[in-house]
């Protein structure tokens, strides 16, 4: 593909992932793969662009204090791991199974974003005694309120361990995979959804490091093609965000989760009909 | 803000370090890789095929290390800002978990967290390195 047609493509999936509510890597890698490009390819390109979109985004929340660092690193220690191991698998995998997954990733997202209600948050009643020594709590000022939540986060037991999944996930298919992140936040480790949020996006970052890490020495990194993707999911991210927080009708969301199920079912197809 | 005590100012401080460090890695590595596009296409007038080369077998050492040769030719050609603009994006989580676990070790001596932060960077730096 010439630089144009790349960027803008790059820019378009960043901005359609936000706006469905997920990051730039769900579109982008069917995108790519429609355009003719090899799926491992943009499985490991779509990965180094995650850790621009996930890194700008977490910059702001962590300034606002929002963002529980000490939860964010001590989850990371399980996710690099699981990034470096489902990266590997995809290294050495064929084409076939990784376009069925996928598929079937986004069938999964779109039900999960369709299922999603807002339940308000409860904070957990007690805290095991690993979370307490782990020092897993912390406050911070709710904006739409403006009061100030106070919150403990427990079972970090099982939750550290179901995040190396997330980072099998998020290495295997070269995405973020922070809905799989938020919801082991916030049902397992009863962390406030804007803590979960925020801190699965600093998690994301470093998670995608370590996925990029196996691909850039499996050579599968091409600097022509990441560049102008880094560039446009980034900007497309950004602005998907921004729109985003201003649009709220959820019919608009319900459109682009209907992209995500369309892709889906089209890569699902191509999968089982070789991988082409 | 939120502060109340001392511990509560130091988290706080950490927060405004680890937040600037990824908004500063971000903004340079998309600064010099849209330099470096932006010259290549000047340069050549055209946007047909984008670089061919692959970053194929490279650890991030020999990439610094390349690029740093380059810099010191005076070689400054569009592939190489596009190459710094990716390495400053590796680099940009990576700095972050250092600066974290200096923090953790020097300000905070929270011997717990300097060791978490401490394995990350240990895995890390085997993973983009030691290949």
């Amino acid at each position: 593909m010439t630089l144009g047609p790349l960027l803008l493509l790059s820019f378009v999936a960043g901005l359609v992932g936000a706006l469905a509510g997920m990051g730039g890597g769900i579109v982008l890698i069917p995108a790519l793969t429609l355009a003719g490009e090899d799926i491992k390819r943009a499985i490991a390109v779509s990965t180094i662009s995650v850790i621009a979109t996930s890194s700008g985004a977490a910059s702001a929340y962590v300034r606002d204090h929002v963002t529980n660092l000490k939860v964010g690193m001590f989850l990371e220690m399980f996710t690099i791991v699981g990034a470096i191991a489902g990266a590997s698998l995809t290294v050495a995998s064929s084409t076939r199974p990784l376009f069925i997954l996928f598929g079937l990733l986004l069938l999964a997202s779109w039900t999960a974003l369709w299922v999603q209600r807002n339940r308000p948050w409860q904070a957990p009643a007690t805290q095991d005694g690993l979370s307490r020594w782990l020092e897993l709590d912390g406050a911070y000022d709710d904006q739409a309120s403006g009061r100030h939540v106070v919150y403990r986060a427990t079972r970090a037991g099982i939750g550290g361990p179901l995040m190396f999944v997330a980072g099998l996930v998020a290495g295997l298919l070269g995405i973020g995979a922070g809905a799989l992140k938020v919801l082991i936040h916030d049902l397992v480790m009863g962390l406030p959804p804007k803590v979960s949020t925020t801190t699965s996006n600093l998690i994301i970052g470093v998670t995608a490091l370590a996925g990029t890490s196996v691909y850039l020495a499996a050579g599968m990194i091409d600097a022509g093609l990441a560049a102008p993707v880094i560039v446009g999911v980034t900007i497309g991210a950004f602005a998907g965000t921004r729109i985003l927080l201003r649009v709220s009708n959820e019919t608009v969301h319900r459109v682009f989760r209907w992209v995500l199920f369309v892709l889906g079912f089209e890569m699902i197809v191509r999968g089982l009909r070789g991988g082409g | 803000m939120n502060g109340t005590g001392f511990v509560e100012s130091a988290s706080d401080r950490m927060d405004t370090i680890v937040g600037t460090l990824l908004l500063g890695g971000v903004l340079t590595s998309l600064a010099l890789i849209i330099a470096g596009l932006t010259w290549r296409w000047l340069a050549t007038g055209h946007t047909a095929s984008v670089l061919d080369e692959t970053l194929a077998g490279h650890d991030v050492v020999e990439l610094v290390g390349a690029d740093l040769r380059a810099l010191g030719q005076g070689a400054v050609r569009p592939r190489l800002l596009i190459s710094l603009g990716i390495v400053a994006l590796l680099l940009t989580p990576y700095l972050r978990v250092l600066a974290s676990m200096l923090f953790f070790a020097f300000v905070e001596h929270n011997w717990k967290y300097t060791a978490f932060t401490a394995f990350v960077l240990l895995v890390l730096t085997y993973s983009l390195v030691l290949r």
